[in-house]
């Protein structure tokens, strides 16, 4: 798996995140060299950016042979035609993602400014992309990573682990998210 | 209904919103499929049902509020979501007003979205459920009781012995000795009990009606066939097909029927597509099949299929010591129905029950106990409030004040039924008709079995 830098995204943000999901996953996950540009997703009637230009962004750097799993992480906020917002994006079942950090900050939500909480935000929606590109849908049980989180106080009830279901059906080891809670 | 994905049908001209949706209620877990205009959207309803739909308002053709009329003429389970660009609130008055389910404004709030969609979806769920639950409790409530006799006792250990297991049964019995009654006891003491229990009556149509009736037909398979139609064998998955008065099939559906109790797949008409079946059959007939066989009216391979397990109801005249006991029954309850304090039946009405042969058997007796209550003003129903004695006795009342066609006519089917005790085929094949002209011309002339 591979972590895509894109737009204003600080850097300490994504080191941060390949080493949770790096713990949480037990497998290598790599930091892209370059950092993605975002122009042609910006809507300047919106200004945000679209989702889907970046999925199809992500894709176009991967060839055929490449099954590795490419998720962009940006700091910028994220729309898709018909939605007012998105936390994220991902192909179902396939091979690019995105996830960004503009309102899972706790600022943006008029909270305290704090590093920790965003950590741990930005791992469950990058667990939970994941898990989409993995085939899981929607999860019912509360706490599992794969339920739907539509703003961040959702974000924040839920563990960045999946329930033993979806670890399965995904294939996700889930004896080392025990790590985080 | 539980267990299977919420469906989903996302209706829009454009492409990416289309795309976007579909994206995001599969990740919700929905079955989703789109068209990109109403025609599209019809026609795919026509191959498949969904539960929610999510349209656009505007769209070049037709547009979604003329779709939503289309779709909730044919199908008013279904939630519809109508959405649009431009929020308008006459716009969003009259799509309410029309049955809308809902109406949002593009963008969506996704929170909101798909707190929408998933309201709707348990509104439709619950709906289906209610109509699933009226007819198991409708199916469930015996309309005649059956007697304490051995006869009958013996009937039941039968019932009790071929219930549980997936056997094709054959009722037979007189008219009126409660098959349907016995059938429906077969299904509700089945493994299929929480299954539908689909009953049709073959002898009351013709034979591209039941053909029908039975396979369903696809849009356009016929004049007339405007819409899909969905087969009450396909409606029977899972549970139990009754089919009454099996041995007026005709040649033809009796070929199709073959086909579908072997291969388990059915056709409907005007398809080509194999849909496989889960059903058992329970059949009944009051006709000779064996002689049917013997005449070639019916086929001995379908008989040998349906008559797996036979149970016959002997006529009541065959167990007169149920006689009582049932009449007094119907009288509790139509009494408690109709409000009426009635204490029961005279000695002299008794004998007259006793002593009368009720050819129209369980059926013409509660008739004829609800006419005695509705006559009778006492506590006590009397001899004279039966319609036995005028029935028993009933001789031709000739011809008085109507000279036409029309009323000989009446009175001649009147007297041919009496002749056969109302039996149908019997009374149809004297009369020199078939039987569905038969019913027909009983339903014009307002004559019906006592």
């Amino acid at each position: 798996m591979e972590l895509v830098p894109g737009g204003a995204v600080p850097p300490a943000v994504v080191r941060e995140l390949r080493r949770d999901l790096a713990l949480c996953l037990d497998r290598r996950v790599l930091i892209a060299d370059e950092v993605l540009a975002l122009d042609a997703a910006f809507s300047p009637e919106r200004q945000q950016y679209r989702a889907d230009v970046i999925l199809a962004a992500l894709l176009e750097g991967l060839d055929g042979a490449d099954d590795r799993r490419r998720m962009a992480v940006v700091a910028e906020d994220l729309f898709l035609p018909v939605f007012t917002h998105i936390f994220g994006s991902a192909q179902f079942r396939g091979l690019a993602a995105v996830v960004s950090t503009f309102r899972l900050t706790p600022t943006w939500s008029d909270q305290p400014a704090d590093p920790k909480v965003l950590r741990l935000r930005l791992l469950k929606e990058a667990l939970h992309e994941l898990g989409h590109t993995l085939g899981l849908v929607h999860c019912k049980v509360p706490w599992c990573v794969m339920s739907p989180s539509l703003d961040p106080d959702h974000v924040d009830l839920k563990d960045p682990a999946f329930c033993a279901p979806c670890a399965e059906a995904g294939g996700i080891p889930r004896d080392r998210t025990f790590l985080f809670l | 209904m539980s267990g299977r994905m919420p469906r989903l049908l996302i209706v829009d001209d454009e492409r990416h919103v289309r795309e976007s949706l579909s994206h995001w209620f599969t990740e919700d877990g929905y079955d989703t499929v789109t068209a990109g205009g109403g025609r599209e959207a019809l026609e795919l309803l026509g191959r498949r049902d969904v539960d929610v739909i999510v349209s656009d308002i505007k769209m070049p053709g037709m547009d979604g509020l003329e779709l939503q009329h289309r779709i909730l003429e044919r199908n008013p389970h279904v939630a519809i979501i109508l959405v649009t660009a431009y929020a308008s609130v006459a716009t969003a008055v009259q799509a309410l007003k029309e049955g809308a389910y809902d109406y949002m404004v593009k963008p969506f709030d996704p929170e909101q979205l798909s707190q929408v969609v998933a309201r709707a979806y348990e509104k439709v769920k619950l709906s289906t459920e209610n109509e699933t639950l009226k007819e198991r409790l409708s199916a469930a409530e015996p309309p005649f009781v059956t007697g304490t006799s051995r006869a009958m006792a013996k009937v039941m250990e039968l019932v009790d012995m071929v219930a549980p297991t997936d056997t094709s049964v054959l009722i037979r019995g007189e008219s009126g000795t409660g098959k349907e009654l016995i059938a429906r006891l077969i299904h509700l003491r089945s493994q299929r009990a929480y299954g539908p229990v689909v009953a049709v009556n073959c002898g009351a149509l013709s034979e591209s009606l039941l053909e029908s009736e039975l396979f369903g037909h696809e849009k356009g398979a016929f004049t007339g066939a405007s819409s899909r139609r969905t087969g009450k064998i396909e409606l029977a998955d899972g549970g139990t097909l009754f089919l009454d008065e099996v041995g007026e099939v005709t040649p033809k559906v009796q070929v199709e029927l073959l086909r579908a109790l072997e291969e388990r797949t059915i056709t409907r008409v005007g398809g080509n597509q194999e849909i496989p079946v889960n059903f058992r059959l329970v059949t009944a007939t009051n006709r000779d099949l064996e002689a049917a066989i013997r005449d070639g009216d019916f086929r001995d391979d379908l008989f040998f299929r349906i008559n797996v397990f036979t149970i016959t109801i002997p006529p009541l005249r065959e167990r007169r010591e149920d006689i009582l006991p049932i009449a007094e029954h119907f009288l509790r309850r139509f009494g408690a129905a109709m409000g009426r304090p009635i204490r029961g039946f005279s000695a002299e009405a008794k004998d007259l029950i006793l002593d009368y042969a009720w050819p129209g058997n369980v059926r013409e007796l509660a008739n004829a106990v609800e006419r005695a209550l509705v006559v009778c003003r006492g506590e006590e129903v009397g001899a004279e409030h039966l319609p036995i004695a005028a029935h028993a006795h009933a001789v031709d009342p000739g011809l008085v004040g109507d000279y036409s066609i029309a009323a000989l006519e009446a009175q001649h089917i009147d007297k041919v039924l009496r002749v056969h005790d109302y039996n149908v085929t019997q009374a149809a094949k004297a009369l020199g008709i078939d039987r569905v002209t038969l019913y027909n011309k009983m339903r014009k002339y307002g004559i019906e079995r006592p």
